[in-house]
């Protein structure tokens, strides 16, 4: 179980003047600025949860899984993991957790992805029987069996990222923390590492954190988001009940035959978007079935469909400040 | 430990199959540095030539001397790209995934890569100069003087690693120490030649204080029986020292890493 309370991180720099001339001054002088990276955030996740961080560039989601995953000292706070505190960074602890990110390998670049999980295994102390077993479970899973062999700068960047999946899992960790581990892949790999993390997670009853700006990491992997905005948690709960914190409102897309009257159509809701061949509604989904019936006997509907406000606006209104939790 | 020998074998190994995979490249590796090499050895065939001794020693002891300097030069070179490389991983971050390992980080970072194309034509080279020198001198060769050479060549490759680390963990604070680590180069070419062709306080500070003439000068000064027995103390205890200091630094140092943004 991961318990976090009150957590705080500040980083300190220094403030650089532009041009060289600023660059001369910075010699003598500098003054130094603070960045409050991540302020008073606390939360708890339980064993086999799978939580999905978002939140814009900047927002201290990185630097929340650094301090969870030991890299990182926290300015404040307290953070507890199956009774290990983080920072502390014992031998016990490492080997219960994981992290994989995106943007930074630990596999050798000139051998096979089989030599860097070997290096693991010892590193890790984890018995012959039981990398073998792994190693053969996960290459499966993740169909990377007949790569193997090939060395890591030969690979694609989605069968890279998936060997830098396996090499983090060579020890069965409890824990597993995932700093955008899809960035950049193609939609096949991307779906294709969801889903082994989706049975992966339901097999070893691993507890998941993933951040990511793709939404649909988020959608497929996580029941839980923690919507984190200028180092605050702005939102803990169900992904599935962010919409209906902004008033349970729907899409009502109508292709009309003939191009509709503005004024006439912004009489049954908001108008989205609208152009020769028709347009787009918000209205409330209290008076969708009389919006959908008035219009259809008024204007000359083609086809109409009826959906949900897409999550990821409602998300960005939490990143532009316009909503904190309830 | 049993797992550290294991591990520092298969750093050993990963990192001979990654630089063959670059045999070009490997081999002007191996190139250059036997240029290097040769440059030394004209520095003894000139002493030979011109007669001279210095001090007390003689061209003989002196082609020891550099033999020792050679070998030992060898084995810094070993590792010392990972020393090169800790600038650059504190500022971009690059600690983050050796951080999370239950391995020791400074023996990750330090010891992870091992560069064979200078250790090779150094270790040999100097194994051959050592062993002339060593001959023509005409030096005890029982086991106790064979044994202590050996054993002031581990403590000189001891004191090495952890004098030479030191400036590298500055750029945990300031970053960027290219400055630095030049003076540090700078002061590991004092070995070029015996410590006794400096003067005597010069020698006693780069004895002492900065214990630089230590890694080279007491495995060949042990066999000629010149040690003082404070000095034979200090060469046993200065590495030990030294690498005490350089785990405090590195575990203050560590604390100062803020990784990078992502």
């Amino acid at each position: 179980m991961i318990t976090v309370e009150h957590l705080r991180k500040d980083f300190t720099y220094y403030k650089k003047m532009t041009g060289l001339k600023g660059s001369m001054r910075n010699i003598f002088h500098r003054e130094t600025l603070t960045k409050e990276a991540v302020r008073d955030i606390s939360f708890s996740v339980e064993q086999g949860e799978m939580v999905g961080f978002l939140g814009p560039n900047g927002a201290g989601k990185t630097t929340t899984l650094k301090i969870l995953s030991g890299i990182l000292f926290p300015t404040d706070g307290k953070v507890e993991i199956d009774g290990f505190v983080p920072w502390e960074r014992k031998n016990a602890f490492k080997k219960r957790i994981s992290i994989v990110m995106g943007q930074k390998n630990q596999l050798w670049w000139d051998l096979p992805a089989s030599d860097s999980f070997y290096l693991n295994k010892c590193m890790f102390e984890v018995d012959d029987g039981d990398y073998r077993d792994i190693v053969t479970e996960l290459s499966e899973l993740l169909d990377v069996r007949d790569l193997m062999n090939v060395q890591v700068r030969r690979l694609s960047l989605g069968e890279r990222m998936k060997m830098e999946i396996l090499a983090a899992l060579i020890h069965r960790p409890d824990i597993l923390f995932l700093d955008e581990p899809t960035i950049g892949l193609d939609l096949l790999s991307q779906q294709k590492i969801r889903e082994f993390l989706k049975i992966y997670n339901e097999r070893q009853n691993t507890t998941v954190i993933i951040t990511s700006h793709y939404m649909a990491d988020i959608e497929a992997l996580c029941d839980r988001a923690m919507i984190i905005n200028q180092g605050h948690l702005v939102y803990d709960g169900k992904l599935g009940e962010i919409n209906q914190l902004f008033g349970r409102r729907k899409l009502l897309s109508v292709k009309t035959a003939r191009p509709a009257d503005t004024k006439k159509l912004s009489a049954y809701g908001i108008v989205r978007e609208q152009n020769a061949a028709g347009a787009v509604l918000e209205v409330s989904q209290e008076h969708i079935q009389e919006v959908v019936t008035a219009i259809l006997s008024s204007l000359q509907i083609e086809d109409f469909t009826v959906t949900e406000i897409p999550i990821e606006e409602n998300i960005a209104r939490f990143y532009q400040k316009e909503a904190v939790m309830p | 430990m049993k797992r550290y020998f294991k591990l520092t074998g298969l750093f050993a190994k990963y990192s001979l199959m990654s630089a063959l995979e670059y045999r070009i490249n490997f081999i002007t590796g191996v190139t250059v540095e036997m240029g290097w090499m040769i440059i030394k050895l004209l520095y003894v065939a000139i002493i030979y030539k011109a007669g001279t001794n210095i001090g007390i020693l003689t061209p003989n002891h002196i082609l020891l001397f550099v033999g020792t300097y050679v070998l030992m030069t060898g084995i810094y070179m070993l590792y010392y790209g990972n020393f090169w490389a800790i600038p650059g991983m504190v500022r971009q971050g690059e600690l983050d995934l050796y951080i999370v390992k239950p391995v020791s980080l400074q023996f990750l970072v330090t010891m992870r890569r091992l560069d064979f194309a200078y250790l090779l034509p150094n270790f040999i080279a100097g194994v051959v100069m050592i062993a002339a020198g060593w001959h023509l001198a005409g030096l005890p060769a029982d086991f106790l003087s064979v044994a202590g050479f050996l054993f002031y060549l581990a403590c000189g490759c001891l004191l090495t690693y952890s004098l030479f680390l030191l400036p590298y963990l500055l750029s945990f604070w300031i970053l960027s120490v290219g400055g630095i680590s030049d003076i540090s180069s700078a002061l590991w070419d004092f070995n070029n030649m015996p410590s006794y062709l400096y003067g005597k306080w010069f020698r006693r500070i780069g004895t002492y204080i900065l214990p630089i003439f230590v890694i080279t000068n007491f495995p060949g000064l042990f066999l000629m029986g010149e040690l003082t027995p404070f000095a034979c103390v200090w060469g046993a205890a200065a590495p030990l020292l030294f690498f005490a200091l350089s785990r405090i630094l590195w575990k203050i140092s560590l604390k100062r890493y803020s990784s990078a943004s992502s």
